[in-house]
């Protein structure tokens, strides 16, 4: 009975955690991409209190079940995929729990699914809007997914032809007992895969899904309130596990809290430094775009491992 | 009287008096195919292990028995003949010929049990006749222009499958003196030192299975039928060639030492099953009519059945099986959905209609779960295939292969939406403002289809329990499976159980939040009611976005919609036909031109004994 409670407890510590630095560093980025544009910017708490704005909102609108149920399908996505993720070294959640989650029963292919239900439950909430600005909005999220997911799963694919396994805790264990990251030992995986991180995180020049300010009039965002807060914390879990699993992949993992938020911020800004200095790409080139240096990469990568 | 007997007996009786039955009243015609295809699912299910028929003709011997692997498929026809044709009262309902439907049905039916109850080729191939023949007679029921056209391709290729197959059992009559599968098997009749044989086989087997380049029929056959007919065709009929596949490959795979042709030929299938799942994927996702982009994700789920069989390891063939049985719950209930789609609507054009949710809630559920099913998204059991499948080809060293795989099942999820946002999301339509949900006989086989569905992500060891005691009557020792547990070659694991708990807690826990935050403030607007911004609407207007949905998309992957595979065949058509003509040129009538043959053809024999 204790056991089963300290694991719950373990869960929602973890939980809580993701969704603070996945909406802390939502907030340095707005503040660093205002200080660039030469504007002031929010402050970076800004997204904290923007949830909490949705949150109390007096009025909240859905267009039935579908709609209603579309945030409760990235939220379940996120923190599902996050329980099957190592945080840190050794299978613990956090220093003072010792209490093993469920990373070792799930793996690799496992997650790389598991990511998508979130974007297809949201897709669906989308759908039932009626707007068809969502109906754009989803076919390019789907369709750019087609890009990145490429060199990303070639990468992938390259490390477990290289170490024998599809297992997180087992990549993680490689490099503890070798002490090289895998960033190294297979570079051009690295390569790919980091450029597939371009589009996962969705900042220019691939923001075609979320493409701010294209819109000057007509019908307008659908979901708000507490969708849209609900959405958002998603999100920002869902940012934090991206950067978790590459920092676990790639990057030897971490030992304890401070070296995990070095290491995931410095990769969180990769794809936004590279923002910062490309415009925006039609849906059909953000595509193509991974299936040149990307997708080479990728396939020197398994040639790499195979030799 | 023998089960088995008793069993083939019910169907092909019941084909006939189907057709008789409609003299009574149309309606009754399909409710003895239902009456009699239930009774014979039910006396195969309580019956046991049936004894084997033995008995001689035309100088063969034939056997007819229920092995192992045979029941696996035997469970798919049966349940889902089952819960088609009670669909089907419903869904027939008020269409002309229903005699002629209905006694098509059942043969082909009957003849499908036929299939797997044999033990020797020479029955197999005469079931496969008839079965061939019903599905035909049901691809044209419509018998529009269009539809006759359809019916030739796919009357075609099935000659051309049938003559390759009995060519192949013919070779193997010769060599080992036996029509007996398992005796022949034995044998080596299906190894690798004659590879003619198996590759002949497998031509035949491919046609139904529609893989590249033998696929050319199948999105027009599947699209044209009536959809009750088209749900037991994707869902039961295609599983044929797959049956066919399993028995050639594991016969091949198993045959002492792999040879170099056997392992080319294996290479080559493998391929071929990577690129139609790609190519058919891709034209799945760019069509307007819902019929036609089912039809088209058929021939791609089967490229990926046919991967996992070709792959010959135990975790590789089990993943096809696995799928097998997926696709055919997922194709079964999302045709018939369709079909649901089509009778209360009356188009399945994905351009005319749309927001069906609210007035088909029923067939949406359905029609959701096999859709995640078929993305392969947990905790469905569409998931458990394709993992099965990418642990298969990363253990076993086809890495490229794997790269394909991940193409073609990430733009599935393109279609997947595709038909979900087309038939049952968006703006609502003013033509189907008073559509009403389906009959209850037409929602009860979807729903109970998709709870299997549902169950199978969780417990996949119901479906692996057959499927191992199939795959040891093939010749795999030691198939190892578990109730809710997945593992590859490399000992990783994938823990069922956990994934859907912790999944329902976090959904159960996050739809009470939802729903109780802010509950007072919350309240339903229809899907004509969106905020506008920086203009004025006049007055309501729709803005469906259904034309031309993934176009960017097409853009990006422009160079791969060039192609054509009927285009080729057109022309190897062409090309066959100036060859004969030019073959018909010698035969001049002349008796002189003739001789002059005759005296050259001895000129020759001369030359050649000289030397």
């Amino acid at each position: 009975m204790n056991d089963i409670l300290l694991t719950i407890l373990a869960a929602l510590v973890t939980t809580i955690m993701a969704f603070a630095v996945g909406m802390l560093y939502g907030g340095i980025v707005r503040k660093l991409t205002a200080r660039v544009q030469n504007r002031v910017g929010p402050p970076i708490w800004q997204n904290f209190i923007d949830l909490l704005k949705l949150e109390f909102k007096t009025t909240n609108i859905h267009h039935g079940l579908m709609s209603h149920l579309g945030p409760v399908w990235i939220i379940t996505a996120a923190v599902t995929t996050l329980m099957f993720i190592p945080i840190l070294h050794g299978g613990m959640l956090l220093p003072g729990f010792s209490i093993e989650n469920l990373t070792f029963k799930g793996d690799l292919i496992f997650l790389i699914y598991m990511m998508t239900f979130g974007s297809l439950g949201m897709a669906l909430g989308a759908g039932e809007t009626g707007n068809p600005n969502s109906a754009i909005g989803v076919t390019r999220g789907l369709s750019l997914m087609t890009g990145f997911e490429i060199p990303f799963v070639l990468a992938l694919v390259s490390l477990m032809i290289q170490y024998q396994t599809t297992s997180i805790v087992g990549f993680m264990e490689i490099q503890e007992q070798s002490g090289t990251w895998m960033m190294f030992s297979n570079p051009f995986a690295f390569i790919a895969a980091l450029m597939a991180s371009l589009g996962m995180f969705r900042y220019s020049p691939f923001d075609i899904v979320g493409a701010p300010a294209e819109l000057a009039s007509g019908p307008a965002s659908e979901f708000g309130g507490k969708y849209l807060g609900m959405m958002m914390s998603g999100g920002s879990i869902f940012a934090f596990i991206k950067l978790v699993l590459y920092v676990d992949i790639f990057m030897g993992g971490a030992h304890n809290i401070p070296e995990l938020l070095l290491k995931t911020f410095v990769l969180y800004m990769v794809p936004v430094f590279y923002g910062w200095v490309n415009p925006r790409y039609r849906t059909e080139q953000a595509i193509r775009w991974f299936y040149k240096w990307p997708l080479i990469f990728g396939v020197m990568a398994i040639i790499w491992a195979i030799f | 009287m023998n089960v088995i007997v008793l069993i083939l007996t019910i169907l092909f009786a019941g084909a006939a008096l189907s057709y008789f039955a409609k003299k009574i009243t149309p309606q009754a015609s399909s409710v003895v195919s239902f009456v009699a295809i239930l009774s014979a699912t039910i006396l195969f299910f309580i019956s046991g292990k049936p004894d084997a028929v033995n008995f001689s003709l035309g100088g063969f011997n034939l056997e007819w028995q229920l092995n192992d692997f045979g029941y696996i498929f035997a469970v798919i026809i049966l349940v889902l003949a089952t819960l088609i044709s009670l669909y089907s009262i419903s869904y027939m309902k008020g269409m002309p010929h229903l005699g002629y439907f209905n006694s098509n049905f059942m043969l082909s039916v009957a003849s499908m049990m036929g299939i797997v109850l044999s033990n020797d080729f020479v029955s197999l191939f005469i079931f496969w006749e008839i079965m061939t023949w019903s599905s035909y007679l049901l691809v044209i029921y419509k018998g529009r222009q269009e539809t006759s056209k359809i019916g030739i391709k796919y009357i075609i290729f099935s000659a051309v499958g049938a003559y390759a197959m009995l060519t192949a059992i013919v070779l193997i009559n010769a060599r080992v003196g036996t029509t007996n599968i398992s005796e022949a098997i034995e044998l080596g009749a299906l190894g690798a030192e004659n590879i003619l044989i198996p590759i002949l086989l497998l031509v035949g087997f491919s046609v139904k299975a529609a893989t590249m380049p033998l696929h050319v029929w199948a999105p027009g056959a599947y699209s044209e039928s009536p959809m009750s007919f088209t749900a037991l065709f994707s869902g039961a009929l295609s599983k044929m060639g797959v049956f066919g596949i399993a028995i050639v490959f594991s016969a091949l795979m198993l045959d002492l030492e792999f040879s170099v042709s056997a392992m080319i030929l294996q290479k080559i299938i493998m391929w071929l099953g990577g690129i139609t799942a790609v190519v058919a994927t891709l034209y799945a996702l760019i069509q307007q009519d819902a019929k036609k982009l089912l039809a088209y994700s058929s021939v791609a789920q089967l490229g990926y059945i046919t991967i996992g069989l070709a792959s010959g390891t135990k975790l590789g063939v089990m993943a096809g099986l696995f799928m097998a049985v997926m696709h055919a719950g997922i194709k079964a209930v999302l045709f018939m959905a369709v079909g649901a789609v089509e009778r209360q609507v009356g188009t399945t054009d994905m351009t005319k209609i749309s927001g069906l949710i609210k007035k088909m809630p029923y067939t949406f559920f359905a029609t959701l779960v096999a859709i995640i099913a078929l993305a392969g998204v947990p905790p469905v059991g569409g998931f458990v295939g394709k993992w099965m499948l990418y642990e298969t080809l990363i253990t076993s060293n086809s890495y490229f292969l794997v790269i394909v795989i991940f193409l073609s099942s990430t733009a599935a999820f393109l279609y997947s939406y595709r038909i979900l946002f087309g038939l049952f999301l968006g703006q609502e339509e003013d033509n189907v403002k008073d559509v009403k949900e389906a009959p209850l006989t037409m929602v009860i086989p979807m729903v109970f289809l998709s709870l299997f569905l549902i169950a199978a992500g969780t417990f996949p060891g119901i479906v692996f329990e057959p499927l191992a005691n199939g795959m040891a009557y093939l010749g795999y020792v030691d198939v190892n499976w578990s109730m809710s547990m997945l593992q590859n070659v490399w000992g990783n694991e994938v823990h069922l159980v956990s994934i859907s708990t912790t999944i329902g807690t976090v959904f159960v826990l996050a739809v009470i939040f939802i729903t109780l935050m802010g509950y007072k403030n919350t309240r339903q607007v229809s899907t004509q009611d969106i905020s506008t911004s920086g203009e004025i609407p006049w007055e309501h207007e729709n803005m469906n976005y259904q034309q031309d949905f993934f176009k960017p998309f097409e853009r990006a992957f422009s160079g791969m919609y060039k192609g054509d595979m009927g285009k080729f065949w057109v022309e190897l058509g062409c090309a066959l036909g100036s060859l004969a003509n030019f073959v018909r040129k010698l035969y001049t009538g002349n008796g002189q031109t003739y001789a002059i043959y005759v005296v050259s053809f001895l000129a020759l024999l001369l030359l050649i004994m000289n030397k």
